[in-house]
């Protein structure tokens, strides 16, 4: 422990250096810009501005420190466009636009806004901490983690997010058949056979996540606005002046620990991230409420659950790259790719070899994620603005937006005649009264399952006990089982209680 | 009726997935038991009875839209498309200019000021995105030698 | 600005001489046919710090995901065949793909290879405590029941990770389709698996293998190359040396160009490769970034790589791979 901490202190003599600073604070504001674009998410923000951060010449840790300044920046900004504009800034934001946006329509921007930049800040610093005291035993934790075990995440993703079913769930479990579905197209991570590509080269690798959040979310709620206004129901908000409380964080305060817990577990895994975290988190958070009816219409904790969690997440994403040199997302990747670059070799040996570089980077999140809360809390008020923007300005504007997101990460026009086509079957899927969230969560988690029974089932060369054969798997079943079980014996009893006291109708759970 | 329109062209969809996925998928050789076509298999096997019973039980009588509001979103998606398809050739500025324009005049916005506002989000976008941001946006093929 | 100098005293020399000359590229491009922080974001990473001062503009490097780089190969082939401003970069993946068909109807023959950036060659990595020992040991252990041993990579059938695998099964005879093969999501990913114990060798690369070999976590148990490598390998046989000289891997990292570019546009980024190559940063570059320094350019690289494609092509049919 003596070694983290005097580690620690030199880390920060590095990180507190007036440039290195100064550094913080550019990557953090920059990254929150780029993140609030939809669809430019942590991984396109590192590595545009990497190029730029190796041509200014600067020492390594001080480039490192920029960028992580940038990767912890966009993870903050996705969530405003989020909230604001319901369009997920970035895969790992998807979750947040059920609570956030219902929220800003309330007229609680600003309490949705600062909300949620606490809930960030907690949940980044839980997985800084974490990772400074134990980083090197969680990441050899992370790696036991086998394919089988995968399948039993899935298993518990899929059985927490069963919460999330609407009003029809016939409805629900055919939106989430579709995200399935449009997972499966594209080429076979197993067996290498094209699937459903029908010749056409541009989705012969699958369709991208981004292309599918950004046309589902993103362009349904642009023709879903343009509808409204034809109708004439749609005005223009009031500026509000809403901020958070102590009372809500109060509230929250549980419900933003627990979320940082999942957040932080999920992402120091090699293959899950943040938008695996935030789902799982925001379907477990309604689970073990009392009263989840709210969610979905503007609930303080459905905001903070994803919130909390995919900074978790992005925090956790950096032990296995820091302590094995195992990226464990595609941002951690370039994190990776870029210390390379500047002859920095991640891995077991960099807190040894280079430990300004390793303490500096890891001093500069406790940093910026205050410098993000410090930033972010005093613009509130000015992204609430956004949404004061008149309706004839501000519906352009998002449709530009989104192009520019799709467009500038994958140079090819094709796909945005994919997001519009995506857009409108989102919109007519969201008249018929089918909730998006089902399909998108269906995209993550199918090839995840999929890919991951077919791995652990060559492991074992077609035995299907292996699926049951490691205590971490045993776990997650026995939760699944709890978070299936428990709702369904809590909701009798209150159903029990309610008849002896003849109060209203029981809420039967979901 | 309208449950049943888009669940009547889903059964289409799902039927032709779920008839590539036993009877053409296949892989020369696999290694794990189920290859690429038991998932999909399974999949088309879910997603047709949901689809059936939608059929059967629709409950979204109809789409609620007055014959303007379907001319507006007729109109929205025509420029989207033709957005998405000049964006390349005529370039950001250009095609953000006349998409911008348009869109907000279409939204109801006075002609001289969706003009303005067409121009200044062309411009002022490209700018910000490419020189301060450095993302990548097309130039068009008019501005190449100009930018 | 020195460099820059040098550069442009020799671009004048060489106007002088008469000889087909770097002149200046306008817009230079490297486009990366994938997401961020992969090889083919490395590989343009490389063109763009090797060739600075070579070519007066800086290279913009650009990102093309979609389709294991069959979008901006169709791209190549359709709308900008002619661009003389633009490099793609490719791999021995990318020519596996060409050789078993996967880029639909386009192949080696319709884009012009310009030049290398560097190669890497396979590994086969254990943990450090695992039971094989050497390589005899493994080969032994295969020999006796192929699928007794959990071998695994970061690419699905028919990948080059995959045929990495193959091939060291096929040098002792045994048929690649018996062995028990994980397909995981990206290297990074068959690393955990392997550390975490899921398989038992993992097929990869040995430029990823600098940090964990200075670490102690795993053992290399031979270099899938002909010839030694270089310091900090050095000290690691080879397959050919141990008497599997089929067993040979070489990750190919380069750039092509559109077919129809015009020869000019095609001669001056060969003659800036060129002479970016006898520079000492050029050298610096390829290996900062794991790579073995390989370097070949213009219509003889073209060549090599068309013979290479049907090698690929031979072993892929041999495997099933390709159906006729």
């Amino acid at each position: 422990m003596d070694a983290v901490f005097s580690g620690l202190a030199s880390g920060f003599a590095t990180a507190l250096d007036p440039f290195n600073l100064m550094l913080v604070l550019v990557g953090c504001f920059a990254g929150t810009l780029i993140g609030a674009l939809p669809g430019i998410g942590p991984i396109n923000g590192v590595a545009i501005l990497l190029p730029i951060a190796y041509g200014l010449g600067f020492k390594p840790e001080s480039a490192i420190i920029l960028l992580a300044g940038i990767y912890y920046g966009a993870e903050y900004g996705g969530r405003i466009s989020s909230i604001l504009l319901n369009v997920p800034g970035d895969a790992g934001a998807v979750m947040t636009t059920l609570d956030g946006n219902p929220m800003a329509r309330k007229g609680e921007a600003g309490k949705a806004l600062s909300l949620s930049a606490v809930a960030s800040f907690v949940g980044g610093t839980f997985a800084v901490i974490l990772m400074t005291l134990f980083g090197p035993l969680l990441a050899a934790y992370a790696v036991t983690f086998s394919p089988s075990d995968y399948v039993a995440l899935m298993v518990f993703a899929f059985a927490s997010l069963a919460s999330l079913v609407g009003s029809n769930p016939v409805k629900t479990l055919l939106g989430a058949v579709i995200g399935l579905m449009l997972a499966s197209i594209g080429i076979d991570a197993n067996t290498g056979v094209a699937r459903y590509t029908f010749g056409i080269p541009d989705i012969l690798a699958g369709i991208d996540f981004l292309v599918v959040v950004i046309g589902l979310f993103g362009m349904a709620e642009l023709i879903h606005l343009v509808e409204q206004q034809a109708r004439g129901t749609l005005k223009t908000l009031e500026i509000d002046k809403s901020f958070v409380t102590m009372a809500d964080l109060a509230r929250t305060k549980w419900t933003i620990l627990r979320s940082s817990c999942i957040g932080f577990f999920i992402g120091i895994l090699p293959g899950t991230g943040a938008s695996v975290a935030s789902a799982v988190a925001y379907g477990t958070e309604k689970r073990v409420q009392n009263n989840p009816k709210s969610f979905g219409e503007g609930d303080i904790r459905g905001l903070a659950a994803p919130e909390a969690a995919n900074n978790a997440a992005a925090g956790g994403a950096m032990v296995p790259m820091l302590t094995l040199g195992i990226p464990g997302s595609g941002t951690t990747a370039i994190l990776l790719g870029a210390l390379l670059l500047f002859n920095v070799t991640p891995g077991p040996l960099m807190f040894q070899q280079r430990p300004e570089i390793a303490w500096g980077l890891i001093a500069s999140m406790y940093i910026g994620n205050i410098a993000l809360l410090v930033i972010n809390l005093p613009l509130v008020g000015l992204f609430a603005r956004l949404l004061t923007i008149p309706q004839q300005y501000l519906t352009p504007l998002i449709a530009v937006l989104a192009f520019i997101g799709v467009y500038s990460i994958v140079s090819n026009p094709h796909d945005l005649y994919m997001i519009t086509l995506l857009g409108l079957f989102g919109w007519i899927m969201r008249k018929l009264g089918f909730s998006l969230a089902p399909v998108i969560l269906g995209f993550v988690l199918g090839s995840l399952f999929e890919n991951n029974l077919r791995r652990a089932l060559s492991i074992s060369a077609g035995d299907w006990t292996i699926l049951l054969q490691s205590w971490n798997s045993i776990v997650l079943y026995v939760l699944t089982a709890i978070v299936v079980i428990v709702p369904i014996w809590y909701g009798r009893r209150v159903a029990a209680r309610n008849a002896r006291s003849e109060d209203e109708s029981p809420k039967a759970p979901a | 009726m309208a449950d049943r329109l888009f669940a009547g062209a889903l059964l289409i969809v799902a039927i032709a997935y779920t008839y590539i996925a036993f009877a053409i998928l296949k892989a020369p050789f696999q290694y794990d038991p189920l290859g690429p076509e038991s998932w999909p298999q399974i999949l088309g096997c879910v997603a047709i009875p949901c689809i059936l019973y939608v059929l059967w039980r629709p409950d979204v009588a109809s789409f609620d839209l007055e014959m303007p509001t379907w001319a507006r979103v007729g109109a929205l998606f025509v420029l989207l498309m033709a957005y998405a398809w000049v964006f390349q050739p005529l370039g950001f500025i250009l095609s953000t200019l006349i998409f911008c324009f348009l869109l907000s005049l279409m939204l109801g916005a006075k002609p001289l000021k969706a003009g303005l506002f067409g121009i200044v989000t062309g411009v002022a976008g490209y700018f910000v995105c490419t020189r301060l941001l450095e993302l990548n946006l097309p130039a068009g093929k008019l501005f190449v030698g100009l930018l | 600005m020195r460099l820059r100098l040098f550069a442009s005293t020799l671009i004048a020399a060489t106007v002088f001489a008469g000889v087909a000359m770097a002149q200046d590229i306008e817009r230079p491009e490297c486009i990366a046919p994938a997401q961020p922080g992969g090889g083919f974001d490395l590989t343009c990473r490389i063109a763009q710090k090797g060739l600075e001062g070579v070519i007066a503009n800086p290279i913009q490097v650009t990102f093309m995901p979609g389709g294991i780089g069959a979008v901006a190969i169709n791209l190549f082939n359709t709308t900008r065949t002619d661009d003389p401003n633009a490099i793609v970069a490719f791999s021995s993946g990318s020519l596996l793909n060409m050789a078993t068909g996967k880029y639909g109807e386009w192949n080696e023959d319709d884009v012009r290879f310009t030049a290398t950036a560097g190669t890497d060659y396979g590994a086969v990595i254990v943990r450090a405590d695992s039971e094989y020992k050497t390589l005899a040991d493994l080969m032994a252990a295969l020999k006796q029941d192929v699928g007794s041993v959990v071998l695994g990579a970061g690419g699905s059938v028919g990948s080059q990770d995959w045929m990495k695998a193959a091939l060291l099964v096929r040098a002792e005879n045994l048929d690649p389709r018996q062995m028990r093969y994980v397909a995981f999501d990206g290297g990074g990913d068959a690393m955990s698996g392997l550390l975490g114990g899921s398989i038992q060798v993992y097929t990869g690369d040995v430029g990823e293998m600098i940090s964990q070999l200075d670490a102690g976590t795993v053992r290399i148990l031979a270099v899938m190359s002909k010839e030694r490598l270089p310091e900090p390998f050095a000290d690691i046989p080879t397959t050919a040396e141990l008497g599997y000289p089929d067993a040979e891997w070489a990750i190919l990292r380069g750039y092509y160009m559109g077919k129809n570019v015009s020869d000019e546009a095609y001669n001056a980024w060969v003659d800036a490769f060129k002479q970016a190559y006898g520079t000492e940063k050029w050298q610096e570059t390829v290996k900062a970034q794991g790579l073995q320094v390989y370097s070949v350019a213009g219509e003889e690289f073209n060549q090599e790589i068309l013979g290479r494609v049907d090698r690929m092509r031979q072993i892929a049919k041999e495997a099933g791979l390709i159906q006729e």
